[in-house]
Formats: structure tokens, C-alpha cells, sequence
């Protein structure tokens, strides 16, 4: 029996120590037309807890918004699966969150549909709805918006990578596909991009695989769930290497990509200092990479192991926060037409350490990020039109000088 | 009843009372933490049910005192399958039988290639585990549709609901416990388990029990296949990953013996499964961080198992 | 003399069978594909980093499978290990070589913890091992705030993977100190003797809680070299969670079977050894012929189910061959 009782002790132990876990919130207050004083609980699903732009994010709303609003911030565990998904909606929903803010999307329209039926309001915080689930959902009640880069957005900025090598003269580039090969839309827009650009600088008739345009490029990759090494023009690809295996085989594979010959510049889609960036030590090779601003990529870039970096800035992700606090207060931001938001933001290009330090200095801040509390306020009663406004001039010096 | 039988009953049921003690934890500081309660225990069942499903069937496999990895993995194949072919046929019955088809294939594949050629089956299945994860990126590779393999959600609104799932999984755990407690078929399993060589030699065939084990194994990840999609028609190639994983933790927590034989109890899985599910359900209501939270369910599980089988040590090491 | 140098000749022939046809096989299809297997340095260290990695791994996995004890622990050890070697080093600006005494201490600390918990807990240790998997990768986690630890710009740290040499000094010394340990110890003798027949062994007074923690710790250890390698290879330590770090263990399950094969001939471990160089060769001509991982996947299944199928069934195969010689002859 004895036994019995130590069980139990130790249920209660083990409550007890989640009591003392248990974290507060900050005090509320009257803004605009919004009664502020009630704490909003927000429920926040992740899918990726390690990534830099992950831990960037969820650094911004745990130390800052969840500090400065009167908001509970719930989060889920890292998700893989659209199962997994629900079960963390339905677990917020559970938890009486009035809100759900989602960096998971491997299911949006169940995502969206689950909340609408539990009255809970959703938003999306990174990338955005295809046209089509737009215009099936954009009239949900309980649908806020997403605000994040669009895929137009995530196109231009491969092209962008690109073309900044390509306009410095350089000719054989290595393309790391990070997730392409599991056909994360995200990457294939990125590497559509910078194919794009290699066909318009690789001459008269250049095209890869006999794709010359972006639509042709975009369906090319999607039919081969990676990109080739060929030659585009005069434009070389002499490398690629795809996908997160970590196996041997695939260390082999990325050690020989960096260790081909005439190798110029290595275009990563993703993180690409972390994969490439040992095996370029001692060359002239150089990495461009799309992440977040996180530290390590500054010190890569003082130990010339990264080179170009599109990043995301953490405070990005601070007016779908705003967005969905005022629909969980009552008053939603909605379009003219009274639909959700879609708004498209973009990424922070640095191309040297002292660019990379700015950027990194004001983002990484969690007394003074990139969007304070003061300038995020504005958007509490905001029209559209100006919220819009606001988000659209996203760029470092657009969103110092809001300060 | 002597004292040493009370301890001995009470020790048995020591994962149940467990299970107890999470769930009156989960009302008390559910209501305390102001949780919608009522949907916390619909949301329990739905992310209980899959796990629960599978380790019951699982329970066959380890009474034997073997052990599979594969069972995740199975799950995510049969489940792309069933979703592959409702896709052809939009039948949902279809679906069903061709999840469970798929699996007790699987399962059979398992334990015929154990037997035959006289291999550990938990080596097969780690090899199997191996084969069935590239598979499920070849089907999706394969299927041609980007990087999933979906159903129409409104084809499976109508049966994602409680009511359906409570028939299936009831129906199910009663077929486990008839099988398991009440025909000549559990006995033997216990008796081969817990001693091979004397069940050798009193006439039972290993191989015979093996493939009822696989088969019946194979039934439940047919059935929590159906169950994913019906709960997620979406599928990816991370599909049930956590599965094969969490089935070993809810039947080890539940109270199975590893080692399987007579102690085996049918019904750990569930007990486990549901236990695991509260104790998640908690640790997201005091918003533990991913690291620290998985480092306080790791001591908890350590714990609970050692409790529960506080009367089971002997001199030696257990092995 | 006839008959020794037979058996002589047999032991090399058996020893060197399955590398052997690994190698004949990667050379044959690289060739067919155009493809030089071993063409610059950068392929011989992948292809020794890769033995030294595996088979510190199939050591690891074996001391303690051998004895029964199935353990999960073992990439969540070498995942913590390098976490802390990298920190400590990165922060104190310490060189290479410190980082591996910090990663091989840290490991060994780490299994210790591990088998101390099985000793005194004693559940069964695929259970214990569970549970420390889980602890283990929420500790890394929580030690790096989920961050992880990057040093890709440290070129002391990663400087190690520049010389194929720095790996054949690993596995050689690993090697001598393995064989040294299980072969010319009082420690290794116990373990060989707990390993044929526990009771027995413990009757006789073998320490089992000695012995059984020893090895959890020697094997995490070998798992801090691990950890070690895999950093320094790509200056990064990527975190894991809900069991994301035992992939590792199960890149040793062949070399495992294949050393056990190969130990009927010579020295298990070299045996385990070359099991490992027979992975590493696979690794080597995946990466040169650029395969897809999911085909990979299966070649590697397949390749272990017909593996283990031979040896679980070895004897009928010969007596079949036999037969079917006899009956040509008639």
C-alpha cells in the first residue's frame, strides 16, 4: 500500500512542481476603444522549436509581447503532422484561448476550419494563404489573416540572391535545396528565383531544362522534387544537394558540392553556413543564405563562412499579434470588403558583418526591438488601409524612423 | 486475501490508479486554470485514440516478449495507402479495409520473415522500420501531388466523431480482451512468453503464435491508420511518426512487463495511452518549454514504471 | 601445416569476405556510372570519418546489446556531450584536443548517469533507456535555450575534419583501447563472463552493478567521440526532441551483425570494425552517385534482412549448395 501512497506523492510532487512553472502576465489597460484590463489568452502553434527563425520568433513573443500585453501565450509542442495540428488547436481550445497564432502549416484549411467551428480566432504568422484557400476563407468570421512573406515574396528574394552574384560577374554557383525535395513551396519559390535570374544573365536562349520563364522554372522543380546541375547559358550550376538527411551519405554529398572544382558561390534556400560553411574555410567560396538574424550567422559572417543573408527580422511576426489581440478584443482589422488580412512582408538583405551587427543589434533586443510596444500600438486602432500601410514598410530604416 | 496478495493486487492496478490520479488532476487544475473541460476530454480521446489503438494490438507482440519498432512507420503506410485508394474508390469502407489489409501485410511480412528464416523479430522489424519510412516517401514522391497525400475533409466529417471512435475503439479492445483473456490463444501467448521452452515442448508452435501476434498487431495499426485520417486527411511524409515511439511508452506505462509472459495485461496500452495523453494535456497547461517539459515527463515516466513494478525485482539485473 | 595454412587462409578469406565484396561492388557500379570512387581527399575522409563514426557507434551498441541491454540513450549521450564540449571550448577558447577530452569525460559522466539509474532503479534498461533518451535531449535543449550550438567560423574547432589522418587516429586508438578493455582486463573478462551466463557469473562473485555500469559508462564515452565527430564536422550541434536522436543507433545494427559474422574469423571488434568500413563504403557511393535517401533506406534494409538471413540460416544454405553439387555430379 505503501507504494500506493508514493505514487500518489509523486503525481502531486510532480503538480506541484508544474504549479511553480506556471508564468504570469502583464497588467492591462484601457488603448483606443479597447478595453485592455482582461488578459486574452493566445494559443501559439510551432512547428520548428530549434531553427534560428523559430527561436528568433518565439524570443520576441516570450520575452517582449508576452511581457508588455496583457496576454497568457500557450504553446504547443513542436508539431510535425496535420494530426499533430489538430490535436494543438484542440488542446488550445481546450485551454479557453480566445486566439490561435500559427507558424505551422501543414494543414492551414483544417487549421482554419477548426477554429471558425470553435468560435476561436486564427492567424497565420509566417507565409500566406494560396489564392484559391484565400478566397474560400477570407470571409470566416474567425479567419484574421496572415501576414508573412508571400510566395511572390520568397521568388524575388532567391532572384535577388542571385542576381547579386550574378551581377558581381560570378558564373558557377551550387544550389542547396534544403526542403525542396519534400516540396516545401516556400524553398521552390526561393530556388525558382534564382534560377530565374541565372536564365536572364546566362545570354541569348538560356533556359534550364528548357524552362525560360518563372511559371516553367516553378513547375520544373516541382516535377523533379529537386533542382540539376547543368548549365544554364553561360550561367553553371556544378552542385546541388537537397534535403535535412544528416546521414553520411548526405555529409558526403554536401562535403562534395563544396569541394568542386570552379566553384563560385554556394545559394542555400534555407540555412547554409551551418551545412557548407566548414567546408569552404580556407577558399574563396562564398554562402548566401535565407534565415533570421540569430548570432551565429553574425559570427559566421565576421569568419567569412556566410556571405549574403535575407533574414527575417523577429519583430515581423508583431502586427498579426496586434491583428489577432484586437479580433480577441472585439475588434477585428478586416479589408474594405470586410475579408481577412493578406498582407506580404519581406526580409532584411545583409552583405557584410557591420550590416549584419545593425540589423542584428535592434533585433535581437528585447527592451527596444524593431516593433516596440509604442509603434505596435498604433496599429490597436488602426484602419486597414494604414495597418496595411504599416506592415508594406517593413524595411530596417521604414521601421526606425516609425520610432 | 493475505496481505502480501492485497499488495501484490494493489501494485497491479498501480498504472490504473495513475491514470486516475493524472485525470482528477486534470479536472481539478483544468478548473482551477479555467479549461474548457468537456472539450479537454474529446480532445484526450482524439489524440489518445491512435496510440491506443495500436499499442493494443502491439500488447499481442510483446506478450510474446518481443518487441516492434516498426509500428509507427506501418501506420503512416497503410494510413497513405487506405488515402490513396479512397481517392480511386471514395469509398471510406474501402479505405478502411485497405488500412487494415496493408497492415496485416505488414504484419504478416514481419513475422513470417522472423519465423521462416529464423531471425529476432526485432531485428526485422528495425530492418522493416527502415524499409516502410523510405516507402513513405516514395508513395508521396509517387502519388505526384507535392508533399502529400490527401482526402477530401468532408468525406471523413461524418465519422470524426466521438461516437464513432468510441465504437471502433470498444469494439476493437473487447475483440483483444475476448482473444487475449478468454481463448486458448492468450494463454498460450502468456505461456510462450513468459516460457518458450516449455511451451515448445508442450506442443505450442512459436511460428503459429508469432503470426497471431503480428496479425492481430497488424488489425490495430489498420485501424489507427483509418483513425489518422478520418481525425487528419492530410498526409506528409511525418505522418504518425511519433507513433511507433509512443507505443512502447504508453504499454510500458501502462504496466506491461517488457518482458511479456504472464503478467501481460491487455489492457496497459490503454491505460498508457490515455495516461500519456493527461499527462501532455498538463504539461501544456503550465506552458513547460519544450526541453524542461520533456525532461519533467521523462522523470515522470521513469518513476510511474518503477512504482508500478516496485514488486518485480529480483537479484539480477533485469535484462 | 597443410591444414594451418588452410585455416590461415580461411580466417583472411572469411575476414576480408563481406568489405571485400563491398568495395568490388561500390568500385563495379561507380565505374558503370563513370564515377571514381575514391577521386579526391575529401571522399577518403568522408569515408574514414564515417568508419571511425559507425564504428565507435557499433562498439558503443554492442557492449551493452550483448549483454541484452537494448539502449535508446546513446545518440541523446552523444548529442548532450558535444553540446557541453563545444560550449566550454567555444567559450574558453580552447583548441580541438580539448574538446575531445571534454567530449569523451562528458559522455563517459553521461552513460555513468545513465547506468546508475538502471543499476538502481532497476527496471528493464530498453525502458530506463527511454526515459534517459527523453532526459537527455530536453537537457541539451534546455542547456542551448533550443538554440543549439554553432561554430562553423571557429576554424580551430572544425579544422579536425581537414586531415583524413585525425580519423585513422581515432579509430586506431579506439580500436586498441577497446580490444585492450574486453580483451586484457579483469573488467573485460567479467563482462565475457556475464555475457555467456549472468547467474552463473554472478554466483561466482562477479560485481554485475560494477560491471553493468562500467559499460553504460565506457559506451558513453565512445558515444562522446561520437558527438565529437559529428560537430566538428559541421561546426554545428543540432538539437533533437521526442526521440529525434535515436536515428543514430540504428546505423550500427549492420556493421554489428557484420562484425559478429567477421568475428568468427578474427577479433570481434576488428570485426566490428570492418562492418563499419562495409557502412562507410555504402555511405562513399551514395554520396558519389548522388542516390535519393529513400532509396538509400531500402538498399540498406534489404541489405540487412538478406544479411541476417544468411547468417540465421547459414548451415542450410551450405547443406542446399551441397546437395545441389552432389546432384550435378551424379
Amino acid at each position: 500500500m505503501k507504494k500506493f501512497w508514493a505514487l500518489l506523492l509523486t503525481v502531486a510532487m510532480t503538480l506541484t512542481m508544474l504549479v511553480g512553472c506556471g508564468g504570469g502576465s502583464g497588467e492591462g489597460t484601457e488603448a483606443g476603444g479597447i478595453d485592455t484590463s482582461k488578459t486574452v489568452k493566445m494559443g501559439i502553434l510551432i512547428s520548428d522549436a530549434t531553427s534560428a527563425e523559430a527561436l528568433a520568433f518565439q524570443n520576441y513573443y516570450r520575452e517582449y509581447i508576452g511581457k508588455q500585453y496583457n496576454v497568457e501565450l500557450i504553446y504547443s509542442d513542436v508539431l510535425v503532422d496535420a494530426a499533430g495540428e489538430k490535436s494543438a488547436v484542440d488542446t488550445m481550445i481546450t485551454n479557453n484561448c480566445k486566439a490561435i497564432i500559427s507558424f505551422s502549416s501543414f494543414d492551414r484549411a483544417a487549421q482554419i476550419q477548426q477554429c471558425q467551428d470553435a468560435g476561436v480566432y486564427y492567424a497565420i504568422a509566417t507565409g500566406t494563404l494560396t489564392e484559391e484557400e484565400y478566397e474560400t476563407y477570407k470571409g470566416y468570421e474567425y479567419y484574421v489573416g496572415a501576414i508573412g512573406p508571400s510566395l511572390d515574396v520568397e521568388f524575388q528574394t532567391g532572384y535577388d540572391m542571385a542576381k547579386h552574384y550574378l551581377d558581381q560577374g560570378k558564373t558557377n554557383f551550387a544550389i542547396f535545396g534544403g526542403a525542396i525535395p519534400y516540396y516545401t513551396e516556400m524553398h521552390i519559390y526561393r530556388a525558382a528565383g534564382m534560377l530565374t535570374a541565372m536564365v536572364e544573365a546566362g545570354g541569348e536562349g538560356a533556359n534550364y531544362k528548357g524552362a525560360a520563364d518563372a511559371g516553367a522554372i516553378i513547375g520544373q522543380i516541382f516535377a523533379d522534387g529537386g533542382v540539376d546541375v547543368t548549365s544554364i547559358g553561360n550561367i553553371n550550376i556544378v552542385g546541388y544537394v537537397g534535403g535535412y538527411d544528416m546521414t553520411d551519405a548526405w555529409w558526403g554529398a554536401v562535403g562534395q558540392m563544396t569541394g568542386t572544382a570552379g566553384l563560385e558561390v554556394i545559394l542555400a534556400v534555407g540555412n547554409g553556413s551551418d551545412f557548407f560553411g566548414t567546408g569552404i574555410a580556407n577558399t574563396d567560396i562564398e554562402i548566401a543564405s535565407v534565415d533570421a538574424y540569430a548570432e551565429t550567422y553574425g559570427e559566421a559572417m565576421k569568419g567569412d563562412s556566410l556571405h549574403y543573408l535575407a533574414g527575417k527580422f523577429s519583430a515581423s511576426i508583431g502586427p498579426i499579434f496586434v491583428a489577432t489581440y484586437r479580433a480577441a478584443l472585439g475588434d477585428p482589422v478586416r479589408t474594405a470588403e470586410g475579408n481577412a488580412l493578406a498582407l506580404s512582408q519581406g526580409y532584411w538583405i545583409a552583405t557584410s558583418a557591420d550590416e549584419f551587427d545593425t540589423y542584428y543589434s535592434v533585433d535581437s533586443s528585447i527592451e527596444s526591438p524593431a516593433y516596440t510596444k509604442d509603434v505596435l500600438d498604433t496599429l490597436l486602432t488602426a484602419s486597414y488601409d494604414d495597418f496595411a500601410k504599416f506592415v508594406g514598410a517593413y524595411s530596417f530604416e521604414e521601421i526606425q524612423a516609425m520610432k | 486475501m493475505g496481505k502480501a496478495n492485497i499488495k501484490k493486487y494493489v501494485l497491479n492496478l498501480a498504472p490504473a490508479f495513475g491514470l486516475v490520479a493524472l485525470f482528477v488532476a486534470f479536472l481539478v487544475l483544468g478548473t482551477w486554470k479555467d479549461i474548457n473541460v468537456a472539450y479537454g476530454l474529446k480532445s484526450i480521446l482524439n489524440q489518445s485514440i491512435v496510440v491506443a489503438v495500436v499499442a493494443t494490438g502491439a500488447i499481442f507482440i510483446y506478450t510474446l516478449g518481443s518487441f516492434d519498432i516498426s509500428l509507427g512507420a506501418s501506420t503512416a503506410v497503410s494510413a497513405l495507402i487506405g488515402a490513396m485508394v479512397y481517392n480511386r474508390t471514395e469509398s471510406i469502407w474501402v479505405m478502411l479495409f485497405v488500412c487494415i489489409g496493408v497492415a496485416v501485410f505488414v504484419g504478416l511480412f514481419n513475422s513470417v520473415l522472423a519465423s521462416v528464416f529464423n531471425l529476432p523479430v526485432f531485428v526485422t522489424t528495425i530492418a522493416m522500420l527502415s524499409f516502410l519510412n523510405a516507402l513513405v516517401l516514395l508513395l508521396i514522391n509517387i502519388n505526384g501531388t507535392g508533399s502529400e497525400i490527401a482526402i477530401p475533409a468532408p468525406a471523413v466529417v461524418p465519422y470524426n466523431t466521438v461516437e464513432f471512435k468510441m465504437v471502433l475503439l470498444i469494439g476493437f479492445f473487447l475483440l483483444c480482451v475476448f482473444i487475449f483473456s478468454f481463448t486458448k490463444i492468450g494463454r498460450k501467448q502468456k505461456f510462450q512468453g513468459g516460457n518458450p521452452l516449455c511451451a515448445k515442448l508442450s506442443g505450442i508452435s512459436e511460428k503459429k503464435m508469432a503470426i497471431i501476434a503480428f496479425v492481430m498487431s497488424g488489425i490495430g495499426v489498420g485501424l489507427g491508420a483509418f483513425l489518422s485520417i478520418i481525425y487528419a486527411p492530410t498526409l506528409t511524409k511525418n505522418t504518425a511518426s511519433s507513433v511507433g515511439m509512443d507505443v512502447i511508452i504508453a504499454i510500458v506505462f501502462g504496466g506491461m512487463p517488457v518482458s511479456g509472459g504472464a503478467r501481460s495485461k491487455i489492457y496497459a496500452a490503454m491505460i498508457g495511452a490515455f495516461s500519456m495523453t493527461i499527462l501532455g494535456q498538463l504539461m501544456v497547461m503550465f506552458n513547460l518549454n519544450s526541453g524542461i517539459g520533456q525532461m519533467v515527463k521523462a522523470v515522470i515516466f521513469l518513476l510511474v514504471v518503477f512504482l508500478a513494478t516496485s514488486d518485480q525485482r529480483g537479484k539480477l539485473l533485469p535484462r | 601445416m597443410k591444414t594451418g595454412n588452410n585455416n590461415i587462409l580461411k580466417r583472411i578469406i572469411g575476414t576480408l569476405a563481406i568489405p571485400g565484396i563491398a568495395l568490388v561492388i561500390a568500385l563495379l557500379v561507380c565505374s558503370n556510372q563513370g564515377v571514381i570512387l575514391f577521386e579526391t581527399q575529401g571522399n577518403w575522409i568522408l569515408f574514414l570519418r564515417a568508419t571511425a563514426s559507425v564504428m565507435l557507434t557499433t562498439f558503443a551498441l554492442s557492449l551493452n546489446l550483448n549483454s541484452g541491454r537494448f539502449d535508446f540513450s546513446i545518440g541523446s549521450i552523444a548529442l548532450v556531450s558535444s553540446v557541453i564540449s563545444a560550449t566550454i571550448c567555444i567559450n574558453a577558447g580552447l583548441p580541438t584536443p580539448a574538446m575531445l577530452f571534454i567530449s569523451i569525460v562528458a559522455g563517459g559522466v553521461l552513460g555513468l548517469c545513465s547506468g546508475l539509474v538502471y543499476v538502481l532503479i532497476k527496471l528493464p534498461p530498453i525502458i530506463v533507456s527511454l526515459g534517459v533518451a527523453l532526459f537527455y535531449e530536453g537537457l541539451a535543449f534546455a542547456i542551448t535555450d533550443g538554440y543549439g550550438v554553432s561554430f562553423v567560423a571557429n576554424q580551430e574547432l572544425t579544422s579536425f575534419t581537414n586531415s583524413p589522418w585525425n580519423y585513422v587516429g581515432v579509430i586506431v586508438v579506439a580500436l586498441i583501447v577497446f580490444i585492450f578493455i574486453l580483451d586484457y582486463t579483469k573488467f573485460g573478462y567479467e563482462y565475457k563472463a556475464l555475457v555467456s551466463g549472468q547467474k552463473v557469473a554472478v554466483n561466482t562473485g562477479i560485481n554485475e552493478v560494477k560491471n553493468a555500469v562500467g559499460c553504460y559508462a565506457i559506451s558513453g564515452a565512445l558515444m562522446g567521440v561520437v558527438g565529437f565527430l559529428s560537430a566538428t564536422n559541421s561546426g554545428t550541434v543540432q538539437m533533437a526532441l521526442n526521440f529525434g536522436s535515436i536515428g543514430t543507433m540504428f546505423t550500427a545494427f549492420l556493421p554489428m551483425f557484420i562484425g559478429g559474422f567477421i568475428g568468427r574469423f578474427c577479433n570481434e571488434k576488428i570485426g566490428y570494425l570492418l562492418g563499419a568500413m562495409t557502412t562507410a563504403l555504402m555511405s562513399l557511393t551514395y554520396a558519389r552517385l548522388l542516390v535519393d535517401s529513400s532509396v538509400q533506406q531500402i538498399i540498406t534494409a534489404v541489405v540487412l534482412v538478406l544479411f541476417l538471413i544468411y547468417l540465421n540460416n547459414e548451415n542450410k544454405v551450405i547443406e542446399l549448395v551441397m546437395i545441389k553439387n552432389r546432384l550435378k555430379k551424379k
